[in-house]
């Protein structure tokens, strides 16, 4: 048969077409002769015909004319130019109109380029939507601004914000020349017993003055006034709005009402607006703080909340200066209780945003990090289309176009496409921010209230201008900065093409892959991160449990018979119940960060210093509890019955850190301790250690494991359980409701709340985690696809150019890999520059996010190295691709090719 | 025998005509250059024939005025063809040519009375 293609091939030898073209029409013509060639064939013509007939059809110029003609560009309209003096109106006009065309002229291109700045902007309007909201919004109350809080610090025994004292509060109140007043706080759980379902509400105790101070004026009724602040007054209530609204359905006649919280009768005198959240968005009721003597005199119970507001003109420094003074005194008047103890003065936005604060800052570096590689794509794109309109430049120079007149013209073209991009991105960042909300934990504060608002458009709409003229400007500058003479000159080669076009190309290619490798590793460690911290062992099993909270007033029972028999009625009870295998109760679970601590003493060692005593963490369980958290018993014996009775002497099973800690290298069983609050008295006030427990985590997953002692409510009253605990044969939430009914056969008026499984309560202790991790993550995944594109853009247009020099070398007989080699090498030369750019980069700036790391430093090698190699694989695959199809070029075209 | 009819005026015809050929004929369904040839020939009963020297310059106009766009197509024991669909420029583009040939041609049937006027 025919080569019909070298046919096509010397019949369009004239013809000065880009390589791949060039391939595809020969190609295409070549099959063209060739079924007309076999279909005259089939005819019955023989193979000498066929050939004549198929060759007549490109007989003559008229093919060569043809496809040159064709093949001419459309011409492209000019500018119009306004002569004499600039209208600046008329050729703003003008210039988006012609802007508009050039971008619906090229749709690919526009695509591409609106949505890698969509995805940009997009990312950046939802991540400051958050940071506005949670960080930039002032508080809303009056004077949020000078609205502090004031706290014990007691940093020696790493507590640097402690719950003040009450005593030290009333010193603080009386001796302070710089707070507008002071409001104590302190938390305060109610059962809501009467009217329906007994319930569990979260609540405070606050002082009178607090709703004044932050300016905020109930829906309806009125707040505390100073006699209800008073011990022995008329009990009184406010509500929230929400509690209002859902449990006696927003009636007004409310106030005055009374309700039986904590089986006392409390008056309600006011209920709060809804957006009314103080101090957490928990609280649903607010009771007056009424310091008794007895408590305005203790400086052992640190558990007050202390907000002030500053006077008028001072600064946080000089309050904290005050705050020190006065601490230092009270050192001196109380050392015993006091000795150490300073005072910290912190403004309450710092404190209500300052944990959620610098990964919020990182996200939002990150998402400016992704909007500069997005600029640098859509510049690359944008710096090869000028290339491509160099000779249009050039005649419109070479008519008299003013360059800066031109460069406006190509910085409205980019802004033009910027703010698509930014319209598209609102967008983006709308539904981004409906998926946000749903993975943003729910402690953090103001989470509901995130919204894009008139400042965030502002934001958006700025960011959308700067990025069109930060990407704008270099191709517009270079497009201009060129001799329009040798451009004019036929074969003149382009200035974008060779020499500066070039270098700013790949500088920009060098400035993506540092920037993706900086956000890869930041997301590389978070992720490394969350996977140590869920993979931490916390020292129980979460699997099969049932928790919910049983809160037991304390004006219930004031006998310790009928409040320990409560506890032991509801185990017993729920154990009887089908599909549960054990139960437990215990004060505060593990995971909650919460739970108390207590001083104590070890026998045999000398009495420490005041304030110096070791202090344990302390539950008070029931005897079930190890083998219901499947805590393993690691020496000694757990509780038995004869522990079970209040004996002259009573037992206590420690953790395995506490018997390290205070025992190192002895047996701690049969050990005996005391409480160091209580005075020594007698023999029986000694507690024996009769076992030592495996470590739990009992504050967090990140914190390390503390000393802790258990003692049983059977014998000691020190804090009444909380946490009912249920090991199940079945999936434990199918048990919730016979485990509830189960309680409220023995107290009918005792409310269940927060019933949950262990599994609940882990997954939510890692959500702050999961937040950031899942954010970072995605940018990331953004960051690197637009890389990719950006190497592959840049290899495909640098390929393009050295087609003809790759045809020499194949016609020499270079072979494919030879070639695939040269061509990849020269991408990769671009990432390795990037990607060592890039690791100095992130060993400087992880630092700056080693709070948000857990067992992993923020220079992990591990990590680094891993996502190098990740990176410098997907941009392998990114320059191999267009160098693959430079091989596939016919020799003879690429070499014809100038 | 009929009388020939000028040269000149057929090439003319054939050139007024040949876009608004192409572009109908990719209307439904994308087809590749030699089935364009060849349905042309077919279906004027080999009064109108396009040769490969007019028929793909013309494709290649078509495609770089943004009208029919082309697409390497490989299907099962074939090798790859060329095809070429109607883009939604195009389709505006058939729609104003169909109509203005239709009143062309009616206008042209009232002035030499081919059909009953």
């Amino acid at each position: 048969m025919p080569d019909w293609k070298e046919e096509v091939r010397h019949r369009l030898s004239g013809l000065k077409l880009a390589p791949p073209r060039e391939a595809e029409i020969v190609e295409e013509l070549a099959q063209h002769l060739e079924e007309v060639y076999e279909r005259s064939l089939k005819s019955g013509a023989t193979e000498t015909q066929a050939k004549q007939t198929a060759l007549r059809e490109v007989a003559g110029d008229d093919l060569l004319k043809g496809i040159q003609r064709s093949q001419k560009r459309v011409s492209e309209a000019p500018v119009p130019e306004t002569s004499g003096r600039p209208n600046l109106p008329t050729d703003l006009l003008h210039d988006l109109r012609y802007a508009l065309r050039m971008l619906l002229k090229n749709p690919s291109f526009t695509i591409v380029a609106v949505i890698a700045l969509a995805l940009g902007i997009g990312a950046n309007t939802a991540i400051f939507s958050v940071v506005n909201t949670v960080l930039l919004r002032p508080l809303p109350y009056r004077d949020a601004d000078r609205l502090v809080t004031v706290w014990e610090d007691d940093s020696r025994r790493g507590f640097p914000r402690e719950t003040p004292a009450a005593a030290n509060y009333v010193d603080w109140c009386d001796q302070n020349r710089v707070f507008d007043g002071m409001a104590a706080i302190a938390d305060a759980g109610f059962n809501l017993t009467g009217a329906g379902d007994p319930e569990r509400l979260e609540g405070r105790s606050v002082s009178a003055n607090l709703f004044p101070m932050l300016g905020v004026e109930p829906q309806i009724g009125r707040v505390f006034n100073a006699t209800e602040d008073q011990p022995g007054a008329q009990r009184v209530v406010v509500l929230s709005y929400g509690l209002w609204q859902r449990r006696f359905g927003g009636e007004t006649s409310i106030i005055g009402k009374s309700l039986t919280l904590n089986g006392d009768s409390y008056t309600v005198v006011g209920v709060m607006p809804a957006r009314f959240q103080f101090p957490s968005s928990d609280d649903q009721a607010w009771v007056p703080i009424a310091f008794t003597t007895e408590q305005t005199g203790n400086r052992d119970a640190h558990y007050l909340q202390v907000i002030a507001k500053l006077k008028p003109g001072v600064t946080l420094q000089q309050a904290q200066a005050e705050m020190s003074t006065i601490a230092a005194r009270l050192q001196q008047q109380y050392p015993e209780s006091n000795a150490d103890l300073g005072a910290a003065v912190i403004s309450l936005h710092e404190h209500l945003v300052g944990d959620i604060k610098p990964a919020l800052l990182i996200l939002l570096g990150a998402v400016g990090l992704v909007l500069l590689i997005a600029c640098a794509n859509v510049a690359n794109l944008l710096l090869a289309r000028a290339a491509a309109r160099q000779k249009e430049i050039a005649v419109r120079v070479a008519l008299g176009a003013r360059r800066l007149r031109l460069i406006r013209q190509f910085l409205t073209e980019s802004v033009l496409l910027s703010t698509l991009g930014g319209l598209v991105g609102l967008a983006i960042a709308f539904l981004g921010l409906l998926l946000l909300k749903s993975f943003i934990p729910e402690n953090i504060s103001q989470a509901r209230e995130i919204a894009i608002d008139l400042k965030v458009l502002g934001f958006t709409l700025f960011v959308s201008v700067a990025t069109g003229v930060i990407f704008g400007l270099a191709p517009a500058i270079q497009a201009v900065r060129f001799n329009q003479i040798e451009t004019l000159k036929e074969g003149g080669r382009d200035a974008a093409t060779g020499g500066s076009g070039k270098r700013l190309r790949s500088v920009l290619v060098v400035a993506e892959v540092a920037i993706s490798l900086v956000l890869l590793i930041g997301a590389g460690l978070l992720i490394n991160s969350f996977l140590r911290l869920r993979n931490v062992d916390p020292g129980f099993r979460t699997d099969n449990l049932l928790t919910m909270k049983i809160v037991v007033p304390e004006s219930k029972y004031t006998e310790f018979e009928p409040w320990s028999a409560f506890y032991t009625d509801v185990i017993q009870r729920v154990q009887s119940l089908p599909g549960v295998r054990s139960a437990a109760v215990i004060t505060n679970l593990p995971l909650y960060r919460q739970g108390n601590t207590n001083s104590i003493r070890i026998e045999g060692t000398p009495e420490p210093p005041p304030g110096q005593a070791p202090v344990v963490a302390t539950r008070v369980i029931s005897p079930g509890y190890f083998e219901t958290m499947s805590i393993p018993l690691l020496s000694g014996r757990n509780f038995t019955d004869q522990d079970l009775v209040t004996a002259r002497n009573g037992s206590v099973v420690i953790s395995e850190t506490m018997a390290r800690r205070y025992w190192p290298n002895e047996d701690p069983i049969g050990k005996r301790i005391a409480f160091g609050f209580l005075p020594l008295k007698s023999d029986e006030d000694w507690i024996q250690v009769i076992g030592v427990v495996k470590d739990v985590r009992q504050f967090e997953l990140a914190t390390e494991s503390r000393p802790q002692m258990y003692l049983t409510y059977r014998q000691y009253a020190l804090f009444a359980p909380r946490d009912l605990v249920v090991k199940t044969d079945v999936e434990p939430t199918s048990l919730a409701t016979s485990v509830r009914n189960a309680v409220w056969e023995i107290d009918k008026d005792q409310p269940v709340s927060n019933i949950q499984t262990m599994e609940a309560i882990f997954a939510d202790s890692l959500a702050r985690q999961r937040f950031s991790m899942l954010l970072l993550a995605i940018f990331a995944g953004v960051a690197l696809v637009l890389a990719a594109v950006g190497i592959y853009g840049v290899m495909s247009y640098s390929v393009a150019q050295r087609t003809h020099e790759i045809g020499i070398r194949m016609a020499l007989g270079a072979q494919t890999p030879a070639v695939l080699k040269l061509a990849v090498g020269y991408g990769m030369k671009l990432v390795i520059a990037g990607l060592v750019i890039g690791l100095i980069a992130a060993f400087a700036l992880t630092r700056l996010m080693s709070t948000l790391l857990f067992g992993v430093t923020a220079t992990d090698p591990a990590t680094f190295t891993l996502i190098s190699a990740l990176l410098i694989g997907v941009a392998a695959i990114a320059s191999y691709v267009p160098a693959r199809r430079a091989t596939k070029v016919d020799p003879m075209i690429a070499l014809r090719y100038e | 025998m009929p009388y020939k009819t000028s040269p000149v005026l057929d090439r003319e015809l054939k050139k007024g005509s040949a876009e608004l050929l192409i572009l109908s004929l990719v209307e439904d369904q994308p087809r590749h250059g030699y089935d364009i040839g060849n349905l042309i020939e077919r279906r004027s009963k080999g009064t109108l024939k396009f040769n490969l020297a007019s028929l793909y310059p013309l494709l290649y106009r078509l495609e770089k005025r943004g009208w029919i766009q082309g697409r390497w197509v490989e299907k099962a024991g074939q090798r790859r063809r060329r095809y070429y669909r109607l883009t939604a420029e195009g389709k505006k583009v058939l729609a104003a040519q169909r109509h203005s040939w239709r009143e062309f041609v009616e206008a042209i049937n009232r002035i030499t009375g081919i059909e009953n006027a």
